[in-house]
């Protein structure tokens, strides 16, 4: 029986996972570094434990003082929301060998997918395809020209323990491939402490469109349909959508199926993301799983209906899933817009500061994901989103115009936002008819001036 | 930071309506408070500061000079207001605090003892570990701000302290 939570995180997702454990009944320990102490969930919260200073490495980070404050405040089960220490394997096992619940995969699933190259490897086995690459990391320059070759150009290298965009360089030719080579590599080893590379055929302008995975701890694996995430910069997604207006309801078969046999290869449990590229021609290739619950969940949460953060808690406990795959619909279309604190005319540089007046937008069909208040000072120390807006219709139209509609009653005053961005974006003839791809959002910023927005 | 800038810092106030100043750098920290009388009282810590830079330019209300290279607590607070000479130990960790190493072990300190920033003043449990927690300041426990057993977090106050 989980009856106290410890939520390890901030912000909006903080907030989620409050509002979850409130309509469960469950009790809810926000722990938070000095910086958070005027943060939303954290005067929501039944209790609240400072953990250390403003700096995440001196905060959020800390495991030892997380699983302290479990301990002194006696709770069942910690939730890692995203980011921070949510897909660290260390902490999974330091939170198993201390009795409590870590809301979310077992840790070896952890470690199976957090590396790159045994992700791929593993998947591969259970049939799902994999963009052509080396088997493993490439210790040489040698070996790895000879696998480049094989696979043909343009090539991909990538960091064995990098992830969400980082540590990637690509080559078009064997002269180049050298230098990038060694560069990722020097890159790797100051990055994440691990000089690994790995490298895979390079997909241009691909779609990025990643399947939601919920699994219970009695073997049932399903999935929840896709999200088209194709809309980022610098691999950082700004506007997730489903479902995608790529797919045929015959490729969404396909990878679903291809999506839950790469979860039960991992032996998954929980929430979970299988990502995808998708060429031109609907080639589909598996790029990485992330076990955690994600930014974008709510894009699903309105297009099926079911609370995923919810699931995660009861999954935690051991109940069953109480549905199958068939019980899973999907109702219209859903898209959410990531809001940062950035200023969009001047190469999103970040703008933190105090809110003033602060109206978020409503009525049917629209969903505001947001810890941020009039009054509430954005702290320089984390990331810069503040808001997830998301709109629901019964068609991709309606959902569009709807968000259209919610961006322009939204209102941020003191600080600059990335706002007039996505209107931008959502008044555009490709997006709107469905045709962004990765390579997408360069291309539309290099073709407007930035005082439009 | 050298003797000339800190002396042209010390100038300034003097000159300006200037009440506070502090500056931190690598290892170093300097705060100067425009103490009773008027005249700048300054403290810091981490840094060769020599002495007679204290003395004189405090121009005689010297009180925390001395107390200088241990009186690191006196920048930062909890928000509340300051009092002039007093600082507080705080929790640098999240546990469970004891006033002594075992339920048979007399307390660390009482209120009255005096302490040097190496004493150990307490215990904090965290996950079955006793860890020694030091004063890391230099005076005289006034007040103890929390129980035996009492669960505390990442800075709150344990004890308050006369510096000196």
């Amino acid at each position: 029986m989980i009856q106290k939570i410890l939520i390890a995180n901030r912000g909006e997702i903080a907030l989620r996972i409050v509002r979850a454990c409130r309509e469960l009944g469950i009790k809810t320990l926000a722990v938070y570094s000095e910086a958070d102490v005027q943060s939303l969930h954290v005067q929501l919260a039944d209790e609240a434990i400072c953990i250390g200073g403003p700096k995440s490495s001196d905060s959020y980070l800390r495991a030892e003082r997380i699983i302290s404050a479990a301990e002194i405040a006696d709770v069942d089960a910690i939730h890692p929301g995203y980011g921070f220490l949510s897909e660290n394997s260390k902490f999974a096992e330091q939170c198993e060998s201390c009795n409590i619940k870590f809301i979310g995969p077992k840790a070896q699933s952890i470690k199976i997918m957090g590396d790159k190259a045994v992700a791929r490897d593993t998947v591969r086995k259970a049939g799902v395809p994999t963009v052509p690459g080396s088997d493993g990391p490439v210790d040489s320059e040698a070996a790895a020209v000879k696998i480049a070759r094989k696979i043909g150009y343009p090539i991909i290298i990538k960091a064995v323990s990098g992830g969400g965009g980082r540590g990637m360089r690509i080559a078009h030719n064997d002269v180049s491939f050298a230098k990038e080579y060694h560069i990722a590599r020097a890159e790797a080893e100051k990055a994440f402490n691990d000089s690994s590379v790995y490298i895979e055929k390079y997909i241009q302008a691909p779609r990025h469109i990643e399947f939601q995975i919920l699994a219970d701890s009695h073997g049932k694996v399903i999935h929840l349909g896709e999200r088209d995430c194709s809309v980022q910069r610098r691999h950082q997604k700004l506007i997730e959508e489903s479902p995608s207006p790529f797919l045929t309801s015959d490729l969404r078969k396909r990878m679903g199926k291809a999506a839950i046999r790469a979860a039960e290869s991992a032996e998954y449990e929980s929430a979970g993301t299988i990502e995808f590229i998708v060429d031109s021609h609907g080639e589909y290739y598996f790029i990485e799983m992330n076990t955690r619950i994600q930014v974008e969940h709510p894009v699903t949460e309105e297009v099926t209906g079911i609370d995923l953060v919810k699931e995660q808690i009861r999954i935690a406990a051991g109940e069953k899933l109480n549905f199958d795959q068939k019980d899973v619909e999907f109702r219209g279309h859903a898209i959410e817009c990531r809001i940062n604190a950035e200023d969009p005319t001047r190469n999103f540089t970040p703008s933190p500061g105090t809110i003033g007046l602060y109206y978020a937008p409503g009525g049917h069909g629209v969903r505001v994901d947001s810890h941020i208040y009039s009054g509430y000072t954005i702290p320089p120390y984390y990331d810069s989103l503040i808001s997830k807006l998301i709109a629901h219709g019964d068609n991709r139209k309606m959902a569009l115009e709807r968000m259209y509609r919610a961006l322009s009653e939204y209102l941020v005053r003191g600080i600059k936002t990335t706002i007039p961005l996505h209107k931008a974006i959502l008044s555009d003839p490709v997006f709107i008819a469905g045709k962004a791809t990765t390579a997408y959002l360069e291309e539309f910023l290099s073709r407007t001036p930035p005082d439009l927005f | 930071m050298d003797l000339k800038q800190i002396k042209q810092i010390i100038d300034l106030m003097k000159r300006s309506e200037l009440t506070e100043f502090a500056v931190e750098e690598e290892g170093f920290k300097l705060k100067i408070r425009r103490g009773h009388n008027g005249l700048p009282q300054v403290s810091s810590s981490g840094g060769t500061l020599p002495p007679y830079v204290i003395a004189a330019d405090a121009g005689g209300a010297a009180s925390p000079a001395p107390a200088a290279a241990g009186a690191a607590a006196a920048v930062g607070g909890g928000g509340e207001k300051e009092e002039p000479g007093i600082t507080y130990i705080k929790a640098p960790m999240v546990g469970t605090f004891y006033r002594a190493a075992s339920p048979e072990s007399p307390p660390f300190v009482e209120v009255a003892a005096k302490v040097q920033e190496n004493s150990v003043v307490c215990i904090i449990e965290a996950m079955k570990i006793m860890n020694e927690i030091q004063a890391e300041v230099k005076g005289a426990v006034i007040e103890i701000l929390v129980e035996n057993g009492q669960p505390v977090e990442y800075g709150q106050r344990l004890f308050k302290v006369k510096q000196g």
